[in-house]
């Protein structure tokens, strides 16, 4: 059985009826992709498996509970399997109605987290305290900013003109702003590749993307002179150029990470094999932004590889059901979600690896951390709803 | 754009749009597996060294070194362990940290602080063992800097062995000094294994040509450290070995005598000469055991304990006027290479005989001059002695009958009258002549042996032989003039040779390897070294018979030139013999460098002693009664000479 085409009506040879009309009249739960789901949860306990094992040395050296962090992951995972349910269950096109309050309520939590309620963890406010969790409200931007952008552009029915280009970076820059205000660099990037996608899928021109280029010219060139955009972020964006391995430096934690990987080689070192870059503590922010290179270390090529491939299924099956649904809505959102992930995948490992600039990018299920790994549930979320509801 | 069959024209559109992304996102996907190939694969190996560097640390722990000790047990060189101040680099890592502990740690010691930069700055030192900066820290030190450590971050307080010397400046050359290996010492063959950066290792003389056995082997650690340089890990790698004691072949007693009487004939011959400087050495001839060797002017070892410069040196009885060689450490026996003079004459003799141009009891002239081509050499005397077999011409010394050997073969095989096979000059090597030695002391001069291709080379230089090779430099070198250059050791070693049965020997200081018993302390000989021969002379009993006959008539004969210097000397009870030499530093020169080899008792060899003071006229007049006094102190002659070795010989 195979459904044809986005807004599908092919018809069935022998039965005469719409393969669609039939499909409809079933429950969604019988569209399910279960190997989406499945790989979301190989991904998730990967992800958990490398957390423990940068943090329980650690954490036994300071005489606390080595599986604090996985314990603290796990939580999290559950939150966001409650979290990916509902937004499953319920149909997908509601969330076009819905689109402007969350936005409206990411720009207001933007703003908020700029308040003092806003708690700062070295030198960036990004976190709002809820009690034993910290929530990070650019996080939600990326699902605010999404689901608006496929809503508006989804309306324009793949005939986007100068006016819809000019809405759709007005769109981004006011969250843009505000995050890159926090700061946090990485995050207000991620939402203009997201962006990119979403105007790449929803039919803007070349002339479009020429056009944007050239503003993001004069916006960064602006910025700089400025100096809205500080000396450290530069020195930080540029490191990876010519990485100076002293400690205090932003290069050392690129040169200790390039290290860990290659030194894990073809088969890798072994999980929580002792000496090793990853339980001697040479990487920092290992259990977050660094996470790659404790796969690279412990698990060697075989691992590192596994993992590309457990990325590449999960965006292959985000593209097929952006080719499969229904309407130009859903297809957005899957779109914008693929991009969403190849994109801070792409920076993550590159960064690891030494190939792209140090931002504050987390990788996608891997990295510690409950607003990333939510934000991701809920993507999931958003996929199998598309896919579940492409009959409907 | 309409396809048929699709109701919206957006759908291929789309389609084609995505499948653009596709492309994208495979590229994506591309190069990052490309560039994890690159690390895990290609160049991981190298990143597995640099993970290693990271975080594995070779540590060695110093053992205790082998002590130095005379052939009876006498100790000369022993350790001390010695409060000291080490800096730990890693935890000075900050310049104005560094800076300010430097600081404190010069007032509380009152060192310059730029006496420890230069320390820390010493490349040789390890970068990862503490740097000792200061010894013998006082104890007041030590408390304060152990109560406060926060004051005084990577200073420690450690035990270090330190080199003392119980018989003072005794055979001080040739003892040599320890101190952290230097970088160019690491680049040597002899420390490229097993060395590294911060060791403490023998700097020069038998402390650095034995070093291998007595340094021991040093605790190694091999230590896994996190990011916070924390050890995480240990394991011994080597476990430690004390260094085994070496065992001299020196006598601690006749070394003493033989210093002072050295220092005794210097002082004495000042009163009419210069004498700068001298040598003398005492060699066991059958087995080239060195039992005594004294250089003048010397140094005292113990400012070099700690591996100090020699700037700082206390040079004791130089000359100030005294050439650029007045280091206290240049060692004359090995590196002093003068002309022998009538010392020399015993090979010329050797040579002769081994060559064939004379029998052992064949005869020659002794002129007052002689003739040669066109030059005129002549005898230190201008009367005719008439003819003479070899051993009346080393008892008057005659230096024609000794001029007619070397013209005699150089008209054979000389360069420019002979055939140019040089035999004369390979019989002078082969009796140890023109190359070192080979004893276990470093830096030993070779000396030289005049021939062709020395001319030659000279020439090309530019700095002499622009004639090319005469005859009159065979005739010169026949008794120890012009370009033969000798040492005293290669004096005492060519004399050695023919007392005994001909093997000219590789001399020795180093005898063997001890350990004290554990119970009794006493020192018990491990292993000894053999003694080795490096050529045979050419000679027959009969041939090298003639020459210790010649050389014991130079001090009982009636006209014997060392005669005058061994008079109220027991001869009848230790026959001595020898020969003198009266060296010229030129033709038109009245400084001479005074020799006296010999050898006793005469009728069973156990001690050559050769002597050599620059700028002190007659070898009978200077050098010989040192020789003498050398003698009664061995045999126990004269009970004075050894009850006097306490005091100061500058009185």
């Amino acid at each position: 059985m195979r459904a044809d085409g986005i807004f599908g009506q092919a018809v069935d040879r022998i039965g005469g009826e719409p393969i669609s009309a039939r499909m409809a009249r079933r429950a969604p739960i019988r569209h399910l992709d279960p190997t989406l789901l499945f790989a979301t949860l190989v991904l998730t306990a990967f992800g958990a498996a490398m957390i423990y094992s940068t943090t329980a040395s650690k954490q036994v050296e300071a005489g606390l509970d080595p599986g604090l962090f996985l314990k603290r992951q796990i939580a999290f995972l559950i939150g966001g399997g409650i979290i990916l349910f509902i937004v499953s269950f319920l149909d997908y096109r509601h969330f076009r109605a819905f689109a402007p309050v969350i936005y409206g309520s990411a720009i207001l939590a933007l703003i908020l987290v700029l308040t003092p309620a806003g708690a700062v963890v070295s030198g960036a406010r990004r976190w709002i305290n809820l009690g034993a969790f910290q929530f990070q409200p650019s996080e939600l931007a990326k699902i605010a900013v999404l689901m608006a952008l496929a809503a508006y552009l989804a309306e324009r029915k793949g005939e986007v003109r100068a006016r819809d280009i000019a809405i759709s970076l007005g769109m981004v820059a006011v969250p843009s702003l505000l995050i890159f205000l926090e700061p946090d660099l990485g995050t207000a990037m991620v939402l203009t590749a997201v962006m990119s996608v979403l105007l790449l899928v929803g039919g803007a021109k070349i002339r479009h993307f020429v056009a944007i280029a050239f503003v993001a010219i004069i916006a960064i060139v602006g910025a700089i002179q400025l100096d809205l955009i500080h000396d450290y972020q530069i020195q930080r964006l540029t490191a990876f150029m010519d990485p100076n391995p002293d400690v205090q430096s932003e290069g050392y934690n690129l040169v200790q990470a390039k290290i860990a990987i290659a030194s894990g080689g073809a088969r890798g070192k072994g999980f929580q094999a002792p000496n090793t870059q990853t339980t001697l503590d040479f990487v920092p922010e290992q259990h977050t932004d660094f996470i790659f290179t404790a796969v690279g270390e412990q698990l060697g090529l075989m691992g590192s590889a596994t993992l590309l491939g457990l990325f590449a299924f999960l965006i292959w099956r985000a593209l097929r059901i952006a080719t499969m649904s229904r309407d130009m809505f859903g297809t957005l959102l899957a779109a914008g979600i693929a991009g969403l992930w190849i994109f801070q995948i792409f920076i993550n490992m590159g960064m690891t690896m030494g190939i792209m600039p140090i931002t504050g990018i987390p990788l996608p299920f891997i990295s510690y951390g409950g607003s990333s790994l939510i934000t991701n549930y809920i993507c999931v979320g958003i996929l199998l709803n598309v896919h579940m509801r492409r009959f409907l | 754009m309409v396809t048929p069959g699709h109701s919206e024209p957006t759908f291929d559109r789309t389609k084609l749009r995505l499948g653009f992304f596709g492309i994208i996102i495979l590229a994506a996907f591309i190069a990052l597996f490309s560039r994890l190939w690159f690390l895990q694969v290609l160049a991981s190996d190298q990143f597995e060294k640099l993970a290693s560097e990271n975080r594995i640390r070779d540590v060695s722990t110093d053992v205790e070194r082998g002590r130095i000790l005379d052939r009876n047990g006498v100790v000369l060189v022993d350790n001390r362990a010695s409060q000291t101040f080490t800096l730990d680099r890693s935890l000075l890592d900050h310049p104005i940290r560094e800076k300010r502990v430097l600081k404190k740690l010069s007032v509380l010691l009152d060192i310059p602080v730029r006496v420890f930069l230069d320390r820390l700055d010493n490349v040789a030192a390890s970068l990862y063992k503490p740097v000792a900066v200061a010894f013998d820290v006082p104890k007041q030190a030590v408390k304060l800097v152990s109560e406060y450590p926060e004051d005084y971050p990577g200073v420690n307080v450690e035990n270090r062995f330190i080199r003392t010397y119980p018989q003072g400046n005794l055979a001080a050359q040739i003892l040599g000094y320890t101190g952290e290996i230097t970088s160019d010492q690491l680049k040597t063959e002899r420390f490229k294994r097993g060395y590294e950066a911060g060791d403490v290792v023998g700097r020069d003389g038998l402390e650095l040509m034995y070093d291998g056995l007595i340094r021991g082997k040093p605790k190694l650690e091999r230590v896994v450290v996190n990011s916070t340089a924390s050890v995480v890990g240990k394991k011994v790698i080597q476990q430690p070995e004390p260094g085994k004691d070496l065992i001299l072949s020196l006598d601690a007693r006749i070394q003493k005598l033989t210093e002072k009487a050295l220092a005794t004939g210097i002082y004495a011959a000042r009163q009419s000469y210069n004498a700068p400087d001298g040598a003398a050495v005492v060699l066991d001839p059958n087995t080239g055991g060195v039992i005594a060797t004294a250089s003048f002017p010397t140094f005292d070892p113990e400012i070099l304990a700690d591996g100090y410069s020699f700037k700082d040196q206390k040079l004791l009885g130089g000359v100030p006027e005294d050439d650029n060689q007045d280091d206290g450490n240049f060692n004359r026996v090995i590196q002093s290479t003068v002309n022998p003079g009538s010392t020399f004459k015993v090979a010329t003799a050797g040579a002769a005989m081994a060559t064939g141009v004379m029998g052992p009891y064949d005869y020659r002239d002794c002129p007052g001059a002689l003739q040669l081509s066109d030059i005129v050499f002549n005898n230190w005397t201008s009367a005719d002695m008439g003819t003479m077999g070899i051993p009346k011409s080393l008892e008057v010394s005659c230096d024609t009958f000794y001029y007619e050997l070397g013209w005699e073969m150089e008209n054979n095989w000389g360069a420019a009258n002979g055939d140019g096979s040089e035999k004369f000059q390979d019989y002078l090597r082969t009796a140890g002549f023109g190359h070192p030695t080979g004893i276990d002391l470093p830096n030993e001069y070779a000396g030289n042996v005049p021939d062709e291709d020395w001319c030659i080379a000279l020439a090309r230089a530019d700095s002499g032989c622009f004639d090319g090779w005469l005859p009159g430099m065979s005739v010169n070198m026949s008794i120890g003039q012009g370009d033969l250059l000798a040492t005293p050791l290669q004096m005492a070693v060519s004399y050695a040779a023919v007392l005994n049965g001909g093997n000219v020997l590789k001399p020795h200081i180093g005898g063997g390897l001890g350990v004290p018993d554990a119970d009794t302390g006493e020192e018990e000989t491990v292993k000894e070294f053999e003694t080795q021969t490096a050529a045979k002379l050419p000679l027959d009993d009969t041939e090298m018979g003639v020459i210790r006959q010649g050389l014991e008539d130079v001090i009982t004969g009636p006209e014997g030139t060392g005669a005058s210097a061994f008079i109220g000397f027991p001869l009848d009870q230790y026959p001595v013999a020898g020969k003198t030499g009266t060296a010229q530093y030129s033709a038109t020169s009245d400084l001479n460098r005074a020799w006296f080899v010999s050898y006793a008792p005469a009728n069973d060899p156990q001690y050559v002693v050769a002597v050599y003071i620059d700028q002190a006229g007659h070898g009978g007049e200077s050098a010989a009664p040192v020789a003498r006094q050398i003698y009664e102190g061995i045999f126990g002659i004269d009970k004075a000479v050894e009850a006097g070795s306490g005091s100061d010989v500058s009185d």
